[in-house]
């Protein structure tokens, strides 16, 4: 909503500055979002006197006038067809910057000096017309400054209104409160007093209203009117708000929309059938052409305006084109009423047109504004179109309900706003804004809201306007008292917070991806039709058809990211993301939202670690498998088991670095190396590892419990293996089989080597193995260990089909 | 006498001037300043001397002793010196190479504010609950005192996935979670993501809110007011102005805008607070009685307030963060910096 200073002080005393009245309409619950002098770049046009005229000795189209600035004279160089001798125009002087942009220069054209730039009215930003300079023929001197002339200075507040406050729609709503805080009154040009009484009868026209939506229509004819350009103080008005004058007419009733808040419409009355106005909904099948030329289809719910036929109007939000006022019209039929909210927004929705008439109506419209805002108009179009107005007309206020009177209790008032507030305090701030108040005791004020305060429902509507009226900072600050209490503890956000803190230490980063992502990525990954992650949930109104869905996984946001950062060349990369994916529900139901932690791998083991020392050693399926272990031992979940089955690899994984996890033989995630094809696709040229691990599954595990183990009191004995064995044995299997071998002085199996070539055969390999042993008894001697460790050289050597190395 | 305290002196220094390695120099000590020293012996011989003769000689044999130790003393510093001056001119060893430093990873921006966020509130007793991304029209809206066709709906650009379910346009959905399943006192803090179809420069379709809001009889706006008090001045400082000004949320009542003084400019009017001194910073208010009817509870006989932050809007003010968009590309060139 605009509104300007000047505009404001024609009905209030206004005596604060605009930066001031700025700063009390957002106190006062009107956020100011922009104030802005307008016209502040024409300090340098001035009114100027064409003295002479004369051919452009070296252009056909351009003429040199020699012209007058008050005292002074200088030469323009101008092309427009009506520049001659004893014009008053408007003349830009070096420096002068136009609403454009453009800045004038001293310059010379085709050889000619030419010191400014004679103005048309588009280039000073007050029309678009441009077939010339402009005709200031009521002037006869020169010299003065074209916006002090035109009375252009002026400054614009654009408040960003809230929903609840319809009435501040206006010039009028923003100066009832203006004048509240100014302490000074408002004077409207048209007020209840000067609306002559409208009885209906004997007219040529009729209304009829068939619905409850439409609780007041009220309407006039006016006669011989002169369709024509307005007068410049009412283009002015709108052009200052950042309206487009159209004509007197069209004018007149934007005007008073903007000064009174109630939107009215003019209809072509020779275009309407019958001399009808019919309020009723829309008739299946019926079409109206509105103002804006496009042809609406209309639903039976849509309230419209009818003529004796057909539709003429979308109540309430446009026009239509088939009785719209043209350059022959002579006849108005001028409409100002009240809608439904609930009906006008549906309706507004449903053509998706918002217009400054249904953004009021939506939001309520004072009902007992039409006869006003209709007495106003009909006032200015006998002034500005020579219109003649038929004395009586249709007020029809049927459908008007008065405001039902509130209870308001100073002491409720007190609890809720912590203050002490006396009747007598609250009764006068309201008075202020225009609420009539009634003491009907100590406690008890029965309010009356004004017919414009559609938002004053309940007594807590009132106990805010209270505090609003009142200024919230002067409201104490307090704690509130409390009954102490345990706070609430959640078990998913303790685990959230301990993995954050264990992958950061592990040199992560944490992400955070959207949550709706590309379709497209999931074929990428080369996931199967009936995989359930391609079952995902869509958008109705995706911003984006690469943000039309809810993630299925993490992975492929994670991806981009590492896309994304090796294209600015970072490609040592430690990455990971918390977050939710999404299964879509049965029918209409909620998915089911799980939480999972992914991560991803790329480049040098320990990014930012100096050169000199780590080198450019990559990262492997080692790191990515060590995280796991380190993560899931450091949170205590013990039982951890790795299924390295090589069928069921993920498509998107290479089939030998693949890794299924599991946490107390409940499925957990997986680890693996991104197939080279996958991130082709994906624009990414490393190595990347993932780790995927469904916390919801992690957070159902069993954590160990603390417990303390006695200290051991003897010292241990290491003992290292070295068996050579076949490419195919897991290394793995050996270490389990030492320590499922029954032998009780095990403390430790530790792979310490696994080495091919050399003196090793092809298609074998030497695996070094550190045993320790220890007894909780007493130091262990040779002979036990070497009798033990036989033992294992056995188990190794026959299950394993290995030799014994020497050491 | 005299004559032996002078000539072992002479030798003392001759033999200490001749020294040049460290390890000669314990040798030297015993040989000269020892227990069993000739110097010693000489010393413990003094006694014998006559009686008036004794307390010069007793001095020379002290001086003496005095000198020697310090020579020795100086001898021992500057040998030591020459072997430091030594040894770091043939060290291999350079501390100007850089240590084996480890990687260590930083939470997202995000994530480290919502964290202070939710810690302050937790320091004054309000508990943590987190739901649903995907929320019903029901619990967005209507729960909320937004019946369909209100106004206020415009207010969220809405992400739908049916015709009853969304993306939850703020976390306020959690109030009438929580509060429909418990009774007062309450005093909850909801964080969360929260998704509106608006994309610009100071726009993304994805961000982050705080919820909170406490329940009990006879609390008040003077209440709130003292609680984000607190909050603001934890997470800024202590000496931050804050101005509350009316607003309305359908949801509260009164419903109020709190801002700050600008972080940037000190309050004086600079880019970022558009000249005005004063950054916006969350939205509050007192729970409106439609709400409470809503859950079960009787406005008549409990108050409260709620009120919900934007966490990228805090960060952006807390580390200077200029563009919106940044959080959500994960560049490790940014994540770095927090």
């Amino acid at each position: 909503m605009k509104f300007t200073f000047d505009w404001l002080r024609q009905f209030v005393d206004v005596n604060i500055t605009p930066q001031e009245l700025a700063d009390r309409l957002t106190m006062a619950g009107l956020e100011v979002d922009a104030v802005e002098e307008i016209f502040a770049g024409l300090g340098k046009v001035k009114v100027a006197e064409i003295l002479s005229v004369s051919p452009h000795p070296d252009a056909d189209r351009l003429v040199v006038c020699q012209v007058s600035v008050g005292e002074e004279k200088v030469q323009i160089v101008c092309g427009a067809p009506n520049a001659r001798a004893g014009l008053f125009t408007a003349l830009a002087l070096p420096g002068a910057v136009l609403p454009s942009g453009m800045t004038i220069k001293k310059s010379k054209i085709r050889g000619q000096v030419s010191q400014g730039m004679l103005c048309s009215e588009k280039d000073v930003g007050i029309s678009d017309s441009h077939s010339g300079i402009m005709e200031l023929t009521w002037l006869h001197e020169s010299g003065a400054d074209l916006a002090q002339v035109l009375q252009l200075k002026d400054t614009v507040i654009e408040v960003d209104l809230t929903p609840n406050r319809p009435d501040c729609a206006s010039v009028m709503g923003i100066g009832r409160e203006t004048a509240a805080f100014c302490g000074t009154s408002l004077t409207p040009p048209v007020t209840a007093q000067d609306i002559p009484r409208l009885t209906g009868e004997n007219l040529e026209f009729s209304v009829t209203v068939e619905h409850g939506d439409c609780p007041r229509y009220a309407a006039r004819l006016l006669k011989n009117v002169k369709i024509g350009p307005s007068p410049w103080w009412l283009k002015k008005r709108l052009l200052s708000v950042g309206q487009r004058p159209i004509n007197n007419v069209v004018d007149v009733t934007n005007f008073v929309m903007l000064e009174y808040g109630q939107p009215l419409h003019a209809f072509d009355f020779k275009k309407l059938r019958g001399g009808a106005i019919v309020v009723r909904r829309a008739r299946a099948g019926e079409t109206l052409t509105t103002l804006d030329n496009a042809q609406r289809t209309l639903d039976p719910d849509m309230l419209m305006i009818c003529d004796a036929e057909r539709p003429v109007a979308v109540a309430g939000v446009m026009g239509g084109a088939n009785s719209e006022v043209d350059e022959n019209t002579t006849e108005v039929l001028l409409e100002s009423a009240c809608f439904a909210p609930v009906s006008v927004r549906r309706t507004a929705r449903r053509l998706n047109l918002a217009t400054e008439a249904s953004y009021r109506f939506e939001r309520g419209v004072d009902p007992q504004l039409p006869p006003i805002a209709m007495e106003r108009a009909v006032r200015l179009l006998c002034q500005v179109a020579g219109a003649e107005v038929i004395a009586d007309g249709v007020d029809y206020a049927a459908g008007v309900k008065d405001n039902e009177p509130i209870k308001l209790r100073v002491n409720r008032t007190n609890d809720l706003l912590g203050y002490a507030f006396k009747a007598e305090e609250i009764t006068g701030m309201l008075a202020a804004i225009e609420i009539g108040v009634k003491q009907l005791s100590d406690d008890t004020l029965l309010v009356t809201p004004p017919s414009f305060r559609v938002d004053l429902e309940r007594e807590i509507d009132l106990i805010e306007e209270v505090a609003r009226l009142k200024g919230y900072n002067e409201f104490p600050q307090t704690m509130p008292l409390v009954p102490m209490s345990a706070a609430w503890q959640d078990q998913a956000r303790k685990l959230r917070q301990d993995i954050c803190a264990a992958m950061t230490a592990l040199g992560f980063y944490e992400a955070i991806n959207y949550s709706f992502v590309n379709p497209r990525h999931l074929d990428m990954l080369g996931l199967a039709e009936d995989d359930a992650r391609k079952r995902t949930v869509q958008l109705l109104n995706p911003l984006a058809e690469d943000q039309s869905v809810l993630r299925s996984m993490l992975l492929p946001g994670l991806l981009d990211n590492v896309r994304r950062n090796v294209s600015y060349q970072v490609a040592d990369i430690r990455l990971f993301e918390i977050g939710k994916c999404f299964v879509p529900g049965p029918g209409l139901e909620q998915p089911e939202e799980s939480t999972y932690l992914t991560a991803v791998l790329s480049g040098r083991r320990l990014p930012g670690a100096p050169l000199l020392h780590t080198g450019e050693e990559k990262c492997d399926i080692y790191d990515v498998k060590g995280v796991i272990e380190t993560l899931l031992a450091g949170l205590g979940f013990p039982g951890i088991d790795f299924d390295i089955a090589r069928e069921a690899v993920e498509p998107y994984c290479e089939s030998d670095t693949f890794a299924r996890v599991a946490v107390q033989g409940k499925a957990l995630g997986c680890f693996g190396r991104i197939a080279t094809k996958v991130l082709t696709d994906f624009g990414i040229k490393p190595d990347v590892y993932f780790l995927n691990l469904h916390l919801d599954a992690l957070l159902a595990a069993t954590k160990n419990t603390k417990q303390f183990a006695q200290l051991p009191k003897f010292p241990s004995v290491k003992w290292d293996i070295a068996v050579v064995v076949p490419e195919q044995v897991r290394v793995g299997e050996m270490v389990e089989s030492i320590l499922h071998s029954g032998i009780a002085l095990i403390e430790q199996v530790e792979l310490f080597d696994v080495f091919r070539g050399g003196a090793i055969s092809k298609g074998m390999k030497s695996v070094a193995i550190k045993v320790t042993y220890r007894s909780a008894e007493q130091t262990l001697d040779d002979e036990t260990v070497v009798r033990e460790h036989q033992k294992i050289i056995d188990i190794l050597l026959t299950r394993f089909n290995g030799q014994l190395r020497e050491v | 006498m005299e004559e032996e305290l002078l000539r072992l002196q002479k030798e003392a220094c001759r033999d200490l001037a001749a020294l040049n390695d460290l390890k000669d120099l314990e040798p030297f000590r015993v040989q000269y300043l020892g227990r069993k020293s000739e110097f010693t012996g000489l010393m413990r011989k003094l006694g014998q001397a006559a009686a008036e003769e004794r307390p010069r000689l007793g001095k020379l044999a002290n001086d003496i002793k005095v000198d020697l130790e310090n020579r020795f003393a100086a001898k021992k510093t500057g040998l030591e010196d020459a072997v430091h001056a030594e040894t770091i001119i043939t060290s291999t060893v350079d501390l100007t190479m850089p240590g084996r430093t480890f990687p260590l990873g930083k939470l997202h921006p995000v994530t480290q504010i919502m964290e202070e966020i939710c810690a302050i509130f937790e320091g004054m007793g309000f508990g943590v609950a987190e739901g649903p991304d995907v929320e019903t029209d029901f619990y967005n809206f209507e729960a909320l005192n937004i019946p369909k066709h209100h106004p206020a709906r415009d207010m969220h650009d809405t992400f739908y996935i049916n015709e009853s379910l969304l993306l939850r346009t703020h976390t306020s959905p959690m109030q009438a979670r929580i509060m429909e399943n418990r009774q007062p006192p309450l005093r909850m803090i909801a964080p969360g993501k929260v998704y509106r179809c608006d994309s610009d420069i100071t726009h993304t379709p994805m961000f982050h809110q705080v919820e909170g809001f406490l329940v009990d009889r006879k609390v008040s706006f003077a209440d709130l007011r003292g609680v984000l008090g607190v909050f603001i001045a934890r997470m800024f400082d202590e000496r931050t102005a804050i101005r509350a000004r009316p607003s309305f949320f359908p949801f509260t009542e009164p419903s109020a805008e709190i801002d700050i003084a600008c972080v940037i400019c000190r309050g004086k009017g600079c880019r970022v607070c558009k000249q005005t001194g004063w950054l916006e910073i969350l939205g509050a208010g007192m729970i409106d009685p439609e709400v409470f009817k809503q859950v079960g509870y009787d406005p008549e006989e409990y108050s409260g307030f709620a009120f919900g932050l934007g966490v990228e809007r805090i960060a952006m003010l807390k580390y200077g963060i200029n563009d919106i968009r940044l959080y959500y590309e994960n560049d490790l060139r940014f994540l770095s910096q927090f």
